[in-house]
């Protein structure tokens, strides 16, 4: 080795040394954050990620880089979350589908329960929509519940996979009005269901609205009714179910990261975090990309998921009585 | 607004400087992806989806639509090369493409496949522009029943693509519909074959499969036999110009091609790949030269890799006309305009002619440019062949890794590659076809997907399956080309009419 190349190993290792220290010494966040979305990029998580990252990355002044981790419902990018260092620089998205429902149907992950995970905030919610072909015979959804309780196991509506959220709170529909609607799970996206109701195959579909917006607008399909108490804003016409049945299970996006992380860092993290999903810019994000804003804190996330986890429990137990 | 409106519409769309850009370096960058072993559009637009947010969205749509067919230009140059897929839609070129290679025709092999691509490309983007709101109904018209014909048959059809024994085709076609059924299950979501490995429950990734099973055990049977390792002469201009002869016998498999690619595109799936798959067989039966597919025919090149360029483009039509994705890259496309607030559906055409519009100009200009970057590329190409092995091996290796690595930021997907290229060795030296393999691995889960919504949607009743025009209509085609050697027997036998123009029945 010649003595240039040894002198400039020399600044390299003090260099690096130095970096460490200072990095230990630093206070949290001193580096680039890597927030984990368990889904592939195209999906309902990938903007509202990508949004939230930057705006976190405001705050905190560091890079948060966005990494898609999909697979397995959602359970494998979050077992890398959980099972991850907790010093705060792995945190990611979840849903409430793998944090809530896929522990009790699958044993093999990273985690069962809230406790297994920090959740760090509730993003937004995203309700479901039922929506028909536009010339259905079915004007209102009093006319199509009417036909369904008239024909039990005869109305099919199109979800994206068995047990989704759709598919929930069908079920959860069918469990409190005594009404026995058949889901038809098609897998792969979505939009094999929309091609099944736009051909007449089945009668309807359910799935969170965004999906079939541009065709409601377009009017070639039409939305019967959504899942939510009160009037759902991008579908005006649509009767709300959850004003007068116990059926208003949607889809829930959250931040978590792993447990154990320190508290000064879940403080700073938790609460920059909490900052980006009340501000403005994330609410107007929220409202044009049909999410519905729910911001919560943590320990208020972690209720929530707790809640869901009741409710999905109760709702197997129905689906595996009939 | 008419089509000649709509032309000088979208040439004004185009010739800005943002969105000539982003279909040039869309192209461009597509290219690479297809070159590069394992990056395959999918991973390679997932990757770019980010920048494309903070662009406009015709631009965005137009840089990724760029990605799509620039990598279906570039994907069949390491088939080609090294019996490399660059992604899953080159698979048949291998075949072919690579036993031309060893008898030193590379370069005008490239020609042709860039020739075919634009083509293919070209003309399928007239289709779009013309037909594009009547042909989005016509994806409507399939449903679980009509695919479960189309790839249930199709699988039977396509179980001897690649010649060689019965068992040679269809023990491998085992092997890889039992592999697709490892993971969590699309339709109740519950783990199968996991063995307890969390790992396992994304499934086995079809990138990783491909380029294990073609790649690393090309590699290995390479090392094995350096001598065995093509080394072409200097390529000159005369090497690179497909002959007369050449050139007569591709454009026939060219336009079936076409027609393959322009209709699969339309309907869900993985399109491309499928349409490479139907136009092999395709001219497996009815080429003149259909005896030499499989031993070095440009037919066997031609035809797919027209058949892909033209599916990457007629799939634009179910996302612009009706808002819905009919396969990973429209999904991404449409991901990339909700971003920008713009909802999909019916009314994107009238709503935003300058996306509908932008894309279609976009896509000429884009194919224009792909051509006149290849043909240059290709002498490039064919001189990387005389880097020595000791560099040029190990760095596919790399390329693969990466590759595989990168379609779910998954080591598992590297694990598989490695473990996949030592079983493609194997089977390679019981000289087992490999093609059938990952034939099974793209149609078994499909055919599962279609068969179990069939049943659901029926409420369980079978017939639904034979209920439908369509479906009658593709298994009757089925049958007729299973059993066209038994039909050709007996024409022999009771009239004495020979058959000779047309072997639908494969293995002739």
């Amino acid at each position: 080795m010649n003595s240039f190349a040894k002198s400039t190993l020399a600044i390299i290792i003090a260099g690096a040394a130095l970096s460490a220290g200072v990095a230990t010494a630093q206070e949290y966040p001193s580096r680039d954050i890597t927030f984990l979305v368990p889904y592939n990029p195209g999906g309902a998580t990938d903007p509202v990620s990508r949004q939230f990252a930057s705006q976190l990355e405001k705050i905190l002044r560091v890079n948060v880089n966005v990494e898609n981790r999909p697979g397995g419902s959602g359970t494998i990018g979050l077992g890398v979350i959980v099972r991850s260092k907790p010093d705060g620089y792995t945190i990611g998205l979840s849903d409430i589908g793998a944090l809530a429902y896929q522990p009790l149907i699958n044993s093999g992950l990273a985690y069962k329960t809230p406790d297994d995970y920090q959740p760090i905030v509730k993003l937004s919610e995203q309700p479901i929509v039922l929506v028909v072909r536009a010339d259905a015979r079915w004007k209102n959804f009093d006319e199509f519940l009417a036909e369904a309780k008239k024909n039990p196991g005869k109305m099919r509506v199109g979800v994206n996979g068995l047990r989704t959220a759709p598919d929930l709170v069908i079920q959860q529909f069918n469990k409190v009005s005594g009404t026995r609607i058949v889901t038809v799970p098609f897998s792969g996206g979505g939009g094999e269901a929309t091609i099944a109701v736009l051909g007449g195959r089945i009668e309807a579909m359910a799935n969170s609205g965004a999906g079939n917006l541009g065709h409601v607008r377009a009017g070639t399909l039409r939305a019967l009714a959504v899942f939510t108490k009160g009037k759902y804003e991008p579908f005006p016409d649509a009767t709300p179910v959850g004003d007068s049945y116990d059926a208003t299970l949607g889809s829930a996006f959250y931040v978590v990261g792993p447990k154990g992380m320190p508290p000064n860092v879940l403080n700073k993290v938790s609460s920059a975090a909490l900052q980006v999903v009340k501000s403005e810019e994330f609410l107007k994000f929220t409202k044009t990309h049909v999410y519905v804003a729910d911001p919560k804190d943590s320990q208020e996330a972690k209720a929530d998921i707790l809640q869901f986890s009741k409710t999905y429990v109760d709702l197997l137990k129905f689906i595996e009585q009939r | 607004m008419t089509t000649v409106d709509g032309i000088l519409y979208g040439l004004q769309v185009v010739f800005t400087y943002q969105n000539l850009l982003a279909a040039l370096a869309g192209a461009l960058a597509g290219t690479m992806i297809g070159v590069l072993p394992g990056i395959g559009p999918v991973a390679g637009i997932a990757m770019i989806l980010p920048i494309t947010y903070s662009l406009g969205p015709t631009a965005g749509i137009i840089m990724m639509a760029g990605i799509f067919y620039g990598a279906m230009y570039g994907g069949s140059t390491t088939a080609i090369l090294i019996n490399m897929p660059g992604e899953s839609a080159s698979v048949m070129t291998c075949i072919d493409g690579y036993k031309l290679t060893q008898k030193g025709r590379a370069g005008a092999v490239l020609t042709i496949v860039a020739l075919g691509s634009f083509v293919g490309g070209t003309v399928a983007v007239a289709g779009v522009m013309l037909f594009a709101p009547a042909l989005g109904q016509f994806g409507i018209l399939f449903g679980p029943a009509e695919f479960f014909a189309l790839t249930a048959g199709g699988l039977m059809i396509l179980s001897r693509i690649s010649g060689g024994t019965l068992a040679a085709g269809l023990f491998p076609m085992a092997i890889g519909i039992m592999l697709s059924t490892v993971g969590q299950e699309a339709v109740t979501g519950y783990n199968r074959f996991t063995f307890g490995f969390n790992d396992l429950s994304q499934g086995i990734e079809l990138v990783a499969l491909v380029v294990g099973l073609y790649g690393l055990a090309e590699i290995m049977l390479v090392v094995e036999t350096v001598h065995r390792r093509v080394r072409p002469v200097k390529v000159g201009l005369r090497d690179m110009m497909p002959t007369r002869t050449e050139f007569r016998r591709s454009w026939a498999p060219a336009g079936r091609g076409t027609i393959i690619g322009f209709i699969f595109g339309l309907l869900p799936g993985p399109a491309a790949t499928l349409s490479s798959f139907a136009s092999y067989r395709l001219e497996k039966a009815v080429s003149k030269h259909r005896h030499e597919i499989g031993e070095g025919a440009i037919e066997g090149v031609a035809g797919p890799e027209t058949a892909n360029n033209a599916a990457a483009t007629s799939s634009m039509v179910p996302l612009l006309a009706l808002g819905i994705p009919f396969n990973a890259i429209t999904a991404l496309m449409l991901a990339a305009l909700m971003v920008h607030g713009i909802q999909p559906g019916p009314l994107l055409i009238p709503n935003h002619p300058e996306i509908f519009w932008g894309v279609i100009v976009s896509m000429y200009v884009g194919n224009l440019v792909l051509l006149f970057l290849n043909i240059p590329l290709i002498g490039v190409w064919v001189s990387m062949l005389r880097v020595p092995a000791y560099i040029f091996l190990p760095l596919i290796v790399v390329l693969a890794v990466i590759g595989s690595y990168s379609v779910r930021n998954s080591i598992f997907d590297v694990y598989i590659f490695l473990l996949v290229g030592i079983i493609g060795y194997v089977l390679r030296k019981l000289e087992f076809q490999l093609a059938p393999m990952v034939i099974g691995m793209v149609l078994g889960p499909l055919i599962e997907k279609h068969l179990r919504e069939g049943l659901f949607m029926s409420l369980g009743e079978v017939s639904v399956f034979v209920n439908s025009p369509i479906a009658i209509t593709i298994w009757i085609l089925v049958l007729i080309i299973m059993t066209f050697g038994i039909q050709r027997a007996l024409l022999e036998r009771l009239f004495g009419i020979k058959l000779g123009k047309v072997a639908l029945g494969g293995n002739e």
